[in-house]
């Protein structure tokens, strides 16, 4: 682990960001919602990891929690966060902004809400500029101008005076990466960057964001539902479910190795194009948990084809396969297993019977 | 592409729905401008059919299908619904169309009326029409709530958002059939749902489909979705049409190079697939000053002088596979990076 | 262009509306208007001197008659308008012009003040509010806010009078009209009280509208993105979140106007301002037919014209809606 205290752009790799037991409980009135329960992972300068999850599975409140942007009302906070070796897990914002915008920074799902509909696109990205970099006015322009090209934004010059209504979305999008970019943070969090966009803007998106992150070493936190989108762009995946993270492994080993029941089904129930039409899509049973009442044991216990007893009384804990210490899992009979294979076939001979 | 013709359309006995022409056009404020948000397409459903229609934003496939409902009625053009032209249809003629096609929306939980009980918004319909008697209509109602998967005993007591996206979805798809409707025209239905829920709906779609009779119009951005549904598809570009094929071919064999375009783009959750170059620079250009000929040359990687002043007619270039574009794709060979095929792990 | 054409047709409608409607409620309460106009119990000689001013003043009768008699009057009355005679007072010996000129300052700068003021409350608190939502602040503003609101001008203004005016010296016991560039403490000393007595309800309903605005825009994604980018919390809270909030304010605060009227009557009543408020209640009093239809023009016309301006200040503010209207 680094205890580097350098400020970035210095340092080419180590350890950019560890975590290690986060939560995040919010009070409502119906009670404690877990949103984010005891997630440990590490993060290297330069990668890119994919947190998977589908809504309500704690991802977006992980990411927002890392990087201190959750509201603090009502929110109770557990663990840490280290960035760069540094303890900043419940600083106060005023604490928080050298690091907003100059080291880390976020892009949001919705360009069409992500940006101050009433400023104009120039004055949003000299801000960040100004205020960490202590640029004059002109030099922040020009900045701003430079930014926008490199965002491949064509007439960049004039887009600096209008505002965010005249752009389309895929423009928005790429507005919100020049601010990002803007004081060269180093790591972003994507937070679903492309699921408001059209297909082939969500694949320039995607490759814009690859290519700011090789340029820069910079590292990238890419929030999604969808595993096609992490599959060609993450180094390493992070599956959540009911705030837990279920699995974690390089993005090659995981799809070619999932242990995961649940990485497994989500998987089997896309779509493909590969497939011929009318295929039977893979279901998962019933719905996400309740955080605030969550199934004792493993969470996936009740959706879960191959639960056991034990499944639904003890929770497992994420630990590594034997064979790849970087591939950690939490699940009591992974894919593979004996006894997965076991209630596997028995479930196939059932569905052969009824049939 | 971006083409207009006919060539498509299909002269059999089983056709219910045959649109022609279809023109849909919207005031810019008052500029004068309009936006062509339709601008003169063509396709037929046969009974049992599943159509897809896919595009991107703005490329006029929710237009189209709310045109076929006639909300609003298409500035011109013919919708022929089961021997009915739908566009010259008023009053109680059209009311009673009406009820032989349903249309379910992206947002499910906003498309039902959050004052009422789930079980009075899936029956308003047969109350509306004086279907039966109510102990009928009651009994109608619950086997079709148990049919899509919701308990009838707790949709006579909640309201909508005491469901879930997926379970609303549900409602809004009994709802749709309890007047025994042929034709169900789906707008993005699955496009607000997790994964997980989305197949349990598209597989729920499939069941409907094939026990009740239905055909369907399937709108979708997600090609993927799109083709696991559907039996053919229709490309749509800035209004236009640009390939119709059977499901299985156009993805297999794309001929149009936007369809190309749109499959290259599609992220592949396998990591073994090399991520080619982005398949497309820049964005659609506005529908309110669409460019000449085939509305996609200016972005089109095999566009010519033709290209930008003929504007391609639909013709069929293999068995059943219609496409509008001048220079197609033929063998697969594909101007743009080629992703290999290699199949995902599972 | 087209714009300001139909602007200008709705400013005329509501003017035309307003006004004749005034007239009717003035004559229904009227015996004999002339008389009324004249000042009660006059001389037959003054009688017949009002009658030969206003030739066109006459009482209608009969239920088919009444309103194309009335609307006869209306149109020589607006005639009259127009042509800047909004008539004389035979009451208090004055014509409607001079009234104004005398009276209208010293109301324009209770108004003024108190919408000032209204606005010096409301934004701190508003915003504040918001911004520690559910803190003892905004419970304590909220609570007196709600104080303030329940609480009758009236008793605002007798509060004032008694706790302030008459313990400290430094406010005159009887008012005098300065204007602010002849002596701004003189004008200070005559205005504050009767102005804070409308303000103080004022920034209490604009603080809460501002507050509720606020909350809203502080959980939109672009302040999250601000905050994001590092911009200090003060830039965050007064310069992306205040701006984006503040269209209710305005709609409020030209909506407030007409109100302002009412409020101006009390506030001069119990202050001895010598405002045209004032003035309103002596004519309604007497049935001076002519000085309420005028007060009520002009009151009308400036609420109206606010309105414009508050609509224009719109598109200042949100570039969406000049980008809709250059479409228009």
């Amino acid at each position: 682990m680094s205890t580097q205290l350098q400020t970035s752009g210095r340092i080419e790799s180590g350890t950019l960001i560890e975590v290690e037991n986060l939560s995040t409980h919010f009070s409502t009135p119906r009670g404690v919602v877990r949103a984010v329960d005891g997630v440990s992972f590490t993060l290297e300068r330069g990668k890119a990891l994919g947190v998977v999850g589908e809504s309500g599975s704690g991802k977006t409140v992980l990411s927002r929690t890392i990087m201190g942007l959750q509201p603090r009302r009502g929110t109770r906070l557990g663990g840490s966060v280290r960035f760069e070796g540094k303890e900043i897990l419940g600083l106060q914002p005023k604490q928080m902004r050298g690091v907003w915008g100059k080291e880390m920074a976020m892009i949001f799902q919705d360009p069409m809400t992500s940006l101050n509909p009433l400023m104009k696109i120039g004055r949003q990205i000299e801000e960040p500029l100004r205020n960490h970099l202590g640029m004059t006015k002109d030099d922040a322009t020009a900045t701003a101008k430079r930014l926008l090209q490199d965002v491949r934004i064509p007439e960049a010059e004039r887009r600096l005076q209008q505002y965010p209504h005249e752009l389309s979305g895929g423009m928005r999008q790429r507005v919100m990466i020049a601010i990002a970019m803007a004081c060269g943070p180093t790591i972003l969090f994507a937070d679903e960057p492309t699921t408001a966009l059209d297909v082939t803007v969500q694949a320039q998106i995607l490759d814009l964001i690859n290519e700011q992150r090789r340029e820069r070493n910079m590292s990238v936190v890419l929030v999604t539902h969808d595993l096609g989108v992490v599959a060609g762009h993450t180094d390493e995946i992070a599956v959540m479910y009911g705030g837990k993270l279920v699995e974690k492994a390089p993005t090659r080993r995981l799809f070619a190795a999932m242990k995961m029941p649940y990485t497994e089904a989500l998987m089997q129930s896309i779509p493909k194009l590969e497939e011929p039409s009318h295929t039977r899509l893979a279901t998962i049973p019933g719905r996400p948990p309740d955080l605030v009442n969550p199934p004792v044991g493993c969470r996936f216990s009740p959706r879960c084809p191959y639960a056991s007893d034990k499944c639904r009384e003890e929770e497992p804990p994420l630990i590594p396969t034997a064979d790849d210490p970087s591939h950690s899992y939490a699940c009591w009979y992974p894919v593979g297993s004996p006894e997965y294979l076991e209630a596997r076939a028995r479930l196939d001979a059932q569905k052969v019977k009824v049939a | 592409m971006a083409g207009t013709g006919k060539a498509h359309l299909r002269d059999t006995d089983d056709i219910i729905l045959r649109v022609e022409d279809l023109v849909m056009e919207f005031p810019v404020g008052r500029t004068g401008l309009k936006v062509n948000a339709v601008s003169g397409i063509s396709f037929d459903v046969r009974r049992g059919e599943t159509l897809g229609l896919v595009g991107e934003s703005g490329c006029g496939k929710s237009t189209t299908g709310k045109a076929i409902m006639q909300l609003p009625r298409p500035t011109s053009g013919s919708v022929l619904f089961e021997g009915n032209e739908l566009t010259t249809l008023e009053g109680q003629a059209m009311r009673e169309a009406r009820t032989r096609m349903q249309m379910i929306f992206q947002d499910p939980i906003s498309s039902l009326n959050p004052r009422r009980k789930v079980r009075d918004i899936v029956r308003e319909p047969l109350v509306i029409w004086k279907r039966g008697l109510p102990t009928e209509q009651l009994d109608k109602v619950d086997a079709l709530l148990e049919e899509v998967g919701i308990d009838p005993q707790r949709a006579a007591e909640s309201q909508p958002h005491q469901f879930s996206g997926g379970q609303c979805q549900r409602i809004s798809i009994a709802r749709s059939l309890v007047l025994d409707p042929s034709l169900i025209i789906c707008d993005e239905p699955v496009s607000a749902l997790d994964v997980s829920v989305q197949a349990q709906v598209l597989n729920l779609l499939e069941d409907l489909k094939a026990k009740h009779g239905l055909t369907l119009i399937f709108v979708a951005h997600d090609l993927a979705v799109v083709k696991n549904i559907s039996d053919r598809v229709a490309v749509m570009y800035l209004g236009k049409m640009c390939e119709v094929a059977p499901s299985d071919v156009l993805f297999e064999a794309p001929a149009h190079h936007y369809t190309a375009v749109l499959k290259d783009s599609i992220p592949v959750p396998d990591p073994e697939i090399a991520v080619g170059k982005v398949a497309i620079e820049g964005e659609p250009p506005s529908p309110v000053l669409p460019p000449n000929g085939c509305r996609f040359h200016p972005r089109c990687p095999a566009a010519d002088e033709r290209c930008s002043t003929e504007e391609p007619q639909l013709r069929e270039i293999a068995d059943n596979h219609f496409v509008a574009c001048h220079h197609p794709i033929v063998g697969g060979e594909a101007p743009v990076a080629v992703r290999s095929a290699t199949s995902p792990v599972s | 262009m087209r714009y300001a054409l139909t602007r200008i047709a709705r400013f005329v409608f509501v003017f035309v509306i307003v006004t004749f409607l005034v007239m009717l409620a003035t004559r229904i309460g009227s015996k004999d208007p002339i008389r009324d106009l004249a000042g009660g119990q006059v001389s037959p000689e003054v009688m017949a001197k009002v009658e030969a001013d206003y030739p066109y003043i006459e009482k209608c009768e009969g239920a088919l008659a009444y309103l194309p008699c009335m609307g006869k009057q209306y149109a020589a009355w607006t005639f009259d308008m127009v042509r800047g005679e909004m008539g004389y007072s035979y009451a208090q010996e004055q014509t409607v012009g001079e009234m104004f000129k005398q009276r209208g300052p010293a109301t324009f700068w209770v108004g003024f003040w108190a919408i000032i003021i209204g606005l010096l409350i409301a934004i701190p608190v508003g915003v504040y509010s918001a911004y520690k939502r559910d803190s003892l602040f905004d419970r304590f503003m909220s609570f007196g806010s709600f104080a303030t609101l329940s609480t009758p001008q009236l008793v605002v203004a007798v509060f004032l009078l008694y706790a302030v005016a008459s313990r400290f010296d430094f406010f005159p016991n009887l008012w005098n009209y300065v204007a602010p560039w002849s002596s701004p403490v003189d004008h200070f000393k005559n205005f504050f009280l009767p102005s804070l007595t409308l303000g103080i309800g004022l920034g209490a309903v604009w603080s809460r509208l501002l507050r509720a605005d606020m909350i809203m825009t502080l959980q939109s994604d672009f302040i999250n993105l601000a905050r994001a980018k590092g911009v200090s919390p003060n830039r965050v809270l007064w310069v992306h979140a205040l701006r984006s909030s503040v269209l209710s304010l305005i709609t409020s605060v030209a909506l407030q106007l007409s109100g302002l009227v009412s409020g101006a009557v009390v506030a001069e009543q119990f202050f001895g301002v010598g405002g045209v408020g004032g003035r309103l209640v002596i004519a309604v009093q007497q049935n001076d037919i002519l000085i309420i239809q005028a007060i009520t023009a002009v009151v009308v016309a400036v609420v109206v014209i606010v309105n414009v301006g508050v609509d224009l200040l719109y598109a200042v503010v949100d570039p969406r809606i000049r980008q809709a209207r250059a479409l228009g």
